[in-house]
């Protein structure tokens, strides 16, 4: 591992010419991860990108160079690039945060559906169960229905059973 | 071999998990689990198609997590 | 899903594509006083949209205030911050929800498209047939007249008051007794209906006759074909046994357009309209392809890339190509038309005229691909020749090659509200929606753009796609820099002939006369002039 001539803090920045990769070390009390993970996201395109946690409280990008050979410019350019791009995904979080009501707003609004009104014979055939939510591309599934995980523990599947029967009661009454 | 470490707090157990199903037909995958990772191992036929792999797979699981959302804390 | 690879390749061909980064660090941004919006370089200045699909072209200092909250109340800048919808401060809800209705209004009522594929056999031999065509002894693969009216039926049970049944094929004029049979059917069962309805063919035109296409003009069908640009590429790519294939096309596009003059009808508004796909060997002649379609009286031109379905699948090695290169195609070729216009040549580029009118025109034509949730099942259906039903026309020609996975039902169980309240439809259109797709929801252009599921599905394995490595949205994106471009120069004989591709004149003659029933008034919503399926 060589180091690479820029501009960070001790520690924050580590080049490995043989694998033509950088890791930058992010802060994560100044950064949010929505903004990390976007920012991560954006090199997917010419980079092989792993995101890790060494220490509590830090993010550790580090970025392969997708392009065989990668000189120290590429790779100074690619974490440069990163560093600008997690300023850009940090301000565009924070622009959604600050204005989700009012997209919500006006997105809620303005969007109507495409079924129309159902007509009597469709209203005769509904399928008031479960059944009609059918998703057989897992959308709506969680990891443990997926996958055959264990189910969460009793305790918290009874809790959780509840809840959705007062969410059943309360959607009822509208 | 190469061997790979998804944070359990970056990346959820689902995503890592498509991602080596993805990327299965191309080298010998297997995952483990320690406390804080997802530890993925994979051997491919040269060392620059474990790079390209282990790459993938990385961006995969990435993507996936950032479609999905991360894991739930 | 399947095929979950996808083409190493493409994020080399990429990297010429992206803007130069924005110094973010210089400009030192500050949330609080800005309403959402999105921003992207264009050459020295700053592209700046917003959720409502309005925009601004700010310099880098203007853009640096803005994005630090340091914009003077009362200085011009503010007043077109603020008058664009790009500040908290007074920001007009009323405003955005009706501009982003006129935006979304195809979410309205249900499909208004209904691609009918009458036959897979077909008599040319095209080197990219995304339809998977059938050689012209399937018999077998013809559509019944029974399971035509079965479509038609579904067809017209749409929420839509506007509905166009479109004839594809393999050759839809193979199989000319059951087009005939929709035409009649379709006319009488509408007559109860009263929908705006439309037939559209797209044919190869080689199967013509002069009885026929007597019928077909009596019969208001509008008619649409494949040209390749030049002679010798059009031979090249789309094989008769004859071959003259570019020759009997151009034959009857002149007949054709003939034909509507001696009925009166403007011909700038009333011609035969042309697809093009290209390949290869199609880029460095982007200039006899525009001069071609000028020379036949084509007003427009669509530049679409080749899809990776079908046939095209196979000889991708041969007719593939990086989309930077398509790019560079892409801006020469409407450089060139934009040349032209001014010239006083009305040719338009099709691609470009869907984003302007979104951009300068603040609606959305409803290109099923280039809206946001896509069209498949919300916007429209397809059915093949067995009665199958699918989202989309990639939908059947996945399935030609084995993968159901957009299948929605047969037309002889299905029921309308069924299929467009399909899982498989309402999965696409979350897939679709770019106000969920990573990336999108980000990008400067998520107002104006769109995805495809199908094409995502084929070549990223998953329905939602990775736009970042994802040739579409290259090409999306690429297209887009370059109008913006153009309009940041602002080249006044440019924006004149911007202006112009965004005037979008209904082809009333095409719709069809109900003798029982008063006609809607308004025009349809759908592009009018682009057919949306394959080449013919």
């Amino acid at each position: 591992m060589s180091t690479l001539p820029l501009q960070a803090p001790e520690g924050l920045l580590e080049v490995d010419l043989d694998d033509g990769s950088v890791s930058l070390q992010i802060d994560a009390t100044l950064y949010p991860l929505p903004a990390i993970y976007a920012a991560a996201y954006v090199f997917i395109d010419r980079a092989y990108v792993l995101l890790d946690r060494p220490v509590d409280g830090r993010v550790r990008l580090t970025l392969a160079s997708k392009a065989p050979a990668a000189t120290p410019e590429d790779l100074r350019a690619l974490v440069g690039e990163a560093a600008n791009e997690l300023l850009s995904a940090a301000f565009r979080h924070q622009l959604t945060q600050d204005n989700r009501v009012l997209v919500e707003t006006v997105t809620m609004q303005a969007v109507a559906g495409a079924m129309g009104a159902p007509s009597l014979a469709d209203l005769a055939d509904f399928d008031f169960t479960d059944e009609a939510l059918d998703d057989p591309l897992g959308i709506a599934q969680s990891w443990e229905e997926k996958h055959g995980r264990p189910l969460p523990s009793e305790a918290s599947a009874k809790a959780s059973a509840e809840t959705s029967a007062e969410g059943a009661d309360s959607e009822d009454s509208r | 071999m190469k061997s790979l470490r998804f944070h359990r707090e970056l990346y959820p157990g689902e995503a890592v998990d498509e991602a080596i199903k993805t990327l299965a037909p191309w080298a010998e995958i297997t995952r483990e689990a320690s406390p804080s990772h997802w530890i993925v191992r994979l051997s491919a036929r040269s060392a620059a198609a474990e790079r390209r792999v282990a790459g993938e797979l990385m961006n995969f699981a990435l993507g996936l997590t950032v479609r999905r959302g991360p894991p739930a804390s | 899903m399947t095929d979950a690879g996808h083409d190493p390749d493409v994020p080399a061909d990429l990297a010429a594509l992206r803007p130069v980064p924005l110094p973010m660090a210089a400009i030192r941004p500050r949330a609080g006083t800005q309403a959402m919006f999105r921003f992207r370089p264009i050459r020295n200045h700053v592209l700046v949209t917003n959720v409502d699909g309005r925009w601004l072209l700010l310099s880098r200092d203007e853009f640096t205030a803005f994005a630090r909250g340091e914009v003077p109340e009362g200085s011009p800048l503010h007043d077109r911050l603020s008058s664009h919808g790009f500040l908290r401060e007074g920001y007009r809800v009323p405003q955005a929800v009706e501009r982003l209705r006129a935006r979304r209004s195809f979410l309205q009522a249900g499909p208004n498209l209904h691609m009918l594929v009458v036959t897979l056999r077909c008599n040319e031999t095209c080197a990219y047939c995304h339809a998977s065509r059938a050689n012209m002894d399937a018999v077998h693969t013809d559509m019944s007249k029974e399971t035509a009216r079965k479509a038609v039926d579904l067809a017209l049970a749409s929420t839509s008051p506007f509905v166009t049944l479109e004839f594809q094929g393999g050759e839809p004029l193979v199989n000319y007794e059951v087009v005939q049979e929709v035409v009649d059917y379709a006319t009488r069962q509408n007559r109860e209906r009263g929908k705006q309805l439309e037939f559209t063919m797209v044919s190869n035109f080689s199967l013509l006759d002069d009885a026929k296409l007597d019928w077909l003009i009596e019969h208001r069908v509008q008619l649409c074909t494949s040209v390749d640009g030049p002679q010798a590429l059009h031979n090249a790519q789309r094989r008769l046994p004859t071959g003259d294939a570019h020759q009997k096309t151009v034959f009857w596009i002149r007949r054709i357009n003939e034909r509507y003059q001696q009925l009166g009808l403007d011909p700038t508004l009333y011609h035969v309209e042309a697809l093009l796909t290209t390949t290869r060997a199609t880029l460095p002649m982007w200039k006899e392809v525009v001069d071609t379609y000028v020379e036949l009286g084509c007003r427009s031109l669509f530049l679409r890339p080749i899809d990776p379905f079908g046939f095209a699948e196979r000889t991708a090695r041969r007719l593939e190509y990086p989309r930077h290169e398509y790019l560079e195609y892409y801006r020469r070729a409407v450089d060139y038309m934009l040349e032209l216009n001014a010239r006083g040549v009305e040719i338009l580029e099709r691609y470009a005229a869907i984003f302007l009118t979104k951009i300068l025109g603040g609606h959305d034509p409803n290109f099923l691909d280039l809206r946001s949730p896509a069209g498949a099942g919300i916007g429209a259906l397809a059915y093949d020749y067995d009665g199958s039903i699918y989202t989309c026309d990639e939908g059947r020609m996945l399935a030609a090659a084995g993968d159901q996975s957009f299948r929605l039902g047969h037309v002889d169980t299905a029921r309308y509200r069924e299929l467009v309240g399909h899982p498989t439809v309402r999965a696409l259109a979350i897939a679709t929606n770019l106000d969920a797709q990573p990336d999108c929801v980000h990008c400067t252009y998520q107002p104006y753009c769109g995805t495809n599921a199908a094409y995502n599905h084929k070549t990223q394995g998953s329905i939602f796609g990775r736009m970042r490595d994802n040739a579409v949205c290259a090409v999306h994106k690429g297209i887009q820099d370059y109008l913006f471009e153009k309009l940041d120069e602002g080249d006044p004989s440019v924006l004149r002939t911007f202006e112009r591709w965004t005037t979008i004149r209904a082809r009333e003659h095409f719709v069809q006369p109900l003798s029982d029933a008063s006609s809607p008034s308004s025009p349809a919503p759908a592009d009018p002039v682009t057919p949306r399926g394959g080449p013919a």
